[in-house]
């Protein structure tokens, strides 16, 4: 939904307009300038109780000063004079004693005015909400105990000036819904689970059936029990969502800033070239809840295409970036989504010999190469293409990029959680122990 | 943002309410990444504001906004009221008596004045060239510094009314080299500490002997072999049994966690480590010293002591605010700690360690026909379990005694209760940090330390 610009509210672009004079004033030759504010509604449920009704109000000035083509940036939380003055002073003392670099920049004839999502907080449509979750567990969960839950409505608004003339507003309101916690009977209990996301309304389907927290509480509840593997061997894993955004992560990792100006990235050379299954196809959902779609250096973007059939189609440099490496700048904010395959979640898994539906990866940072090992959680066993028992103590280990390539199947089925819609995914050569 | 006593105070929002807290909190942070030169970022944050959080009927009602002054305390007051007659909706809760009492004191850091940023930029301008120099062979080389100040103005319903501090710093120096197939292989040191930039030693003469050792191992670590996957015997080095500590059996004893239904809950008394095994959540002092992350009164005023997690291997209490005190019949640790302005507290942990015991490191690695040293890890998570897992990213093999090559990253895990009860020697050194970010809905400063610890455990590999 796009807004005329009287909807938008014209104090914050007197401030943003203010506080860039400012900058200029201090000799700053480039900057950028956002003010905004947040605010939150929370309704919070501490061990299947609610528990804490929470109203928070951040507000945040971001200043981005560059100098002779030094760069500083700082963010305060106070609009009040004194402390804008003595922001961009310190501002101006961090950029000037910044190193030269002629990457810095910053955006120019940039325009947007964005509004989306619901931008009223309506208290009783969160209680109703947690309500119908805590209903739905004392129903069909019982065992399952709600450590953590919430939900809420944000609302967001900036507004983004720069000396170059981007002038961009936006106006963000959304809902979200979370829970965390574990089953247990007896002195027995699961590994702790997790679901959660954003959206722009609740209608359509009850509490539970968002962002599959129901499926989730029920799978957690049959996960008290468990067993070991009890052998080493190579099989092929089952990601869900949950497991696949790890693999998610790390890809968009190597195509960012840090891994290619460091020169470490595995694909700086690879656009057009086929890195993954051809099952594989990634684009951008920028203007999902929770998103705005703007880039944090202040350009608007535009969807795009990161894999199609498994081939690279870009690289996501930023401004800077793509400055310092000569690369196409590509501007870029979270939203994801995996394309859907053809396959059913059952066919996946009935085509798995021998290994595991991975609900959660503990795992560290997986290596620069993509080298990973991690801890199974919240995982099941399959033999012969049945889900047997809950698994404990599995460790996987592998390579993400080799993994990529090593896809079988791709699910027709997705969980959308707002900022990502991802399928379940069959994986194979997989090191269990 | 100057802190100041509100107009407003706690005791002035109780009417009709069983227990009131008001926050001032201002949040300063910095943080420097230099990448082969590059000064890629350069950036400061400074936040403060006010909160209230109010209890009744078993119902908590919670506020902030930013600023300071006293219509920013109205307002909080009035909103954190609104939202705990709002929790009404839902009919009667559990209503627990918190605990009494309140801290009142000062406790201020004051450290060396902060460097300013050119100082801050021509350090590492210094340090990125003399690495280049001496490591001609590197790939990448990325340093990042930062530091972080908190500082809390809090009033009680309960008497308590305190301002205090934390301050820490942290250099960070990542050097990346290739392995013979072009892999990139990276490897991280750093140095950690209370205060600001100023006052830890990130100088190069202190760092030069650190960095060299840095090298050798990544040099090492571009020749790898992968693990053995399996239960194997290793010797962790201090640094990991610090994340052992935390992640391991650190959240399994937060009690909101033990409400929760975490395995611990009916372990109290009951013996979970070896008897080489003490574990202590410290409040502001280990042997006489302030610990990284002193904490002497937490976000609800209570004055903060020492908790006792794990004694001679046998579990003994849990770290607590004043209701999940209250809901388990012990008494508060003073360990409900709030992130940010706009935080409530919670129960976390603050410097959580196993205590050293009387081997040294070198007789531990003797000991050992075969298995792992694991000397540095990237994270590691917790579970309700006690399942824990860390990410592995300097270890080598032992074998007949000796070390030998060194392994791809990995991952260590196993149930810590299991874990800890393997373990045959504790050395008598011990290791403090505070670099990372302990994660449970809000993130939170936390060091960690601990002693060279052998145990079995389980390897991720092939």
């Amino acid at each position: 939904m796009t807004m005329s610009a009287q909807d938008f509210d014209p104090i914050l672009r007197d401030q943003a307009e203010q506080v860039l004079r400012l900058m200029r004033a201090q000799g700053f030759d480039q900057a950028q300038v956002s003010v905004g504010w947040h605010r939150q509604s929370e309704l919070n449920v501490a061990h299947n109780e609610p528990s804490l009704m929470r109203s928070t109000e951040q507000s945040r000035v971001s200043l981005l000063g560059l100098l002779d083509g030094r760069r500083a940036s700082t963010e305060l939380s106070s609009l009040d004079d004194v402390s804008l003055r003595h922001g961009v002073a310190e501002l101006y003392a961090a950029a000037k004693a910044a190193p030269q670099d002629a990457a810095n920049a910053v955006s120019a004839n940039q325009r947007a005015r964005i509004a989306q999502g619901p931008l009223e907080a309506d208290p009783v449509l969160l209680a109703d909400t947690m309500a119908e979750l805590l209903a739905f567990r004392t129903r069909e969960t019982p065992r399952f105990t709600l450590e953590e839950g919430a939900t809420a409505h944000h609302l967001s608004q900036s507004h983004t000036l720069t000396t170059g003339g981007s002038d961009l507003a936006s106006k963000a309101g959304w809902l979200s819904l979370s829970a965390f916690g574990t089953a247990r009977e007896g002195d027995r209990a699961s590994s702790f689970n997790y679901a959660g996301g954003d959206a722009h309304d609740w209608a359509g389907q009850s509490a539970e059936a968002w962002f599959g927290i129901g499926e989730m509480m029920r799978d957690t509840s049959q996960q008290i029990d468990t067993q070991r593997f009890n052998a080493k061997f190579v099989g092929e894993v089952v990601f869900t969502p949950n497991a696949v955004d790890d693999l998610l992560g790390w890809l968009l990792g190597q195509l960012g800033d840090a891994q290619l100006i460091a020169g470490s990235s595995l694909y700086r050379d690879q656009v057009g070239q086929v890195i993954a299954s051809p099952l594989l196809g990634l684009t951008s959902r920028f203007a999902a809840p929770g998103v705005v779609p703007l880039s944090a250096d202040a350009f608007n973007t535009a969807p795009i295409s990161v894999l199609h059939e498994g081939r690279l189609q870009t690289l996501l440099p930023s401004l800077y970036g793509s400055r310092k490496t000569g690369l196409a700048h590509v501007p870029t904010t979270s939203g994801w989504e995996v394309a859907a395959g053809t396959t059913s979640r059952a066919e996946l898994v009935g085509q798995v010999e021998r290994g595991a539906i991975v609900g959660r990866l503990s795992m560290g940072m997986p290596a620069a190469n993509g080298d990973f090992s991690g801890v199974i959680k919240n995982s099941f066993r399959i033999d012969g293409g049945v889900v047997g028992p809950a698994l404990s103590e599995v460790m996987i280990s592998g390579n993400i990029a080799r993994m990529l390539k090593e896809i079988l199947a791709v699910s027709r089925e997705r969980l959308d959680t707002g900022g990502t819609v991802l399928p379940w995914l069959r994986i194979g050569g997989l090191h269990f122990s | 943002m100057s802190l100041n006593p509100p107009a407003l105070s706690a005791p002035a929002l109780l009417a009709g309410l069983q227990y009131s807290e008001l926050r001032q909190h201002e949040l300063r942070k910095s943080r420097v990444m230099m990448i082969d030169g590059n000064l890629t970022l350069n950036s400061r944050l400074s936040e403060g504001g006010t909160s209230a959080r109010v209890y009744r009927d078993g119902y908590w009602g919670f506020a902030s906004v930013p600023g300071t002054g006293a219509e920013a305390t109205e307002r909080v007051g009035r909103q954190s009221r609104d939202n705990v007659q709002a929790m009404a909706r839902f009919g009667q809760r559990s209503s627990v008596v918190l605990p009494m009492g309140g801290y009142r004191g000062e406790h201020i850091y004051h450290g060396r004045e902060a460097l300013d940023q050119a100082e801050i930029q021509d350090r590492l301008g210094a340090l990125n060239a003399w690495c280049k120099q001496r490591y001609p062979g590197l790939k990448s080389i990325r340093f990042v510094v930062s530091d972080e100040h908190h500082t809390k103005w809090l009033a009680t319903s309960t008497g308590g009314q305190s301002l205090a501090s934390i301050q820490r710093a942290l250099c960070q120096v990542v050097f990346v080299g290739q392995s013979a197939d072009g892999a990139p292989v990276e490897l991280m040191e750093q140095v950690s500490g209370k205060g600001s930039l100023a006052d830890i030693d990130w100088s190069i003469d202190t760092l030069a002997p650190q960095l060299d050792e840095l090298h050798r191992h990544l040099r090492a670590k571009c020749e790898a072999v992968a693990a053995r996957g399996g239960l194997q015997t290793v010797v962790l080095a201090p640094p990991l049994a610090g994340m052992l500590a935390h992640e391991a059996m650190g959240h399994p004893c937060e009690a909101d966690i033990v409400l929760g239904g975490a395995v611990t809950s009916g372990l109290r008394g009951q013996r979970v480590a070896s008897d080489l095994i003490s574990m202590v959540d410290f409040a502001h002092h280990f042997q006489g010293q302030e610990v990284m992350i002193p904490v002497y009164a937490d976000d609800e005023g209570t004055p903060a002591r020492d908790a006792w997690l794990i004694k001679n291997g046998i579990l003994t209490e849990f770290m607590n605010s004043r209701e999940t005190a209250a809901r388990l019949g012990a008494s508060p640790t003073g360990s409900a700690r709030a992130y940010g302005p706009s935080d409530e507290p919670l129960v976390r942990m603050r410097n959580t360690a196993i205590l050293p015991g009387q081997s040294t490191l070198d007789e531990m690695i003797a000991g050992v026909d075969s298995g792992y040293l694991l000397m540095k890890t990237a994270n590691g998570q917790a579970d309700s379990t006690t399942e824990f897992m860390f990410g592995i990213s300097l270890a080598y093999e032992i074998n007949n005694g000796k070390l030998g090559p060194a392994i791809r990253d990995t991952t260590v895990s196993g149930s810590a209760i299991k874990v800890l009860q393997s373990v045959d020697a504790v050395s008598n050194d011990m290791h403090w940090s505070c670099s990372g970010y302990c994660g449970k809905k809000q993130p939170m400063v936390v060091s960690m330390g601990g002693p060279a610890l052998r145990a079995r455990a389980h390897m991720g590999g092939e």
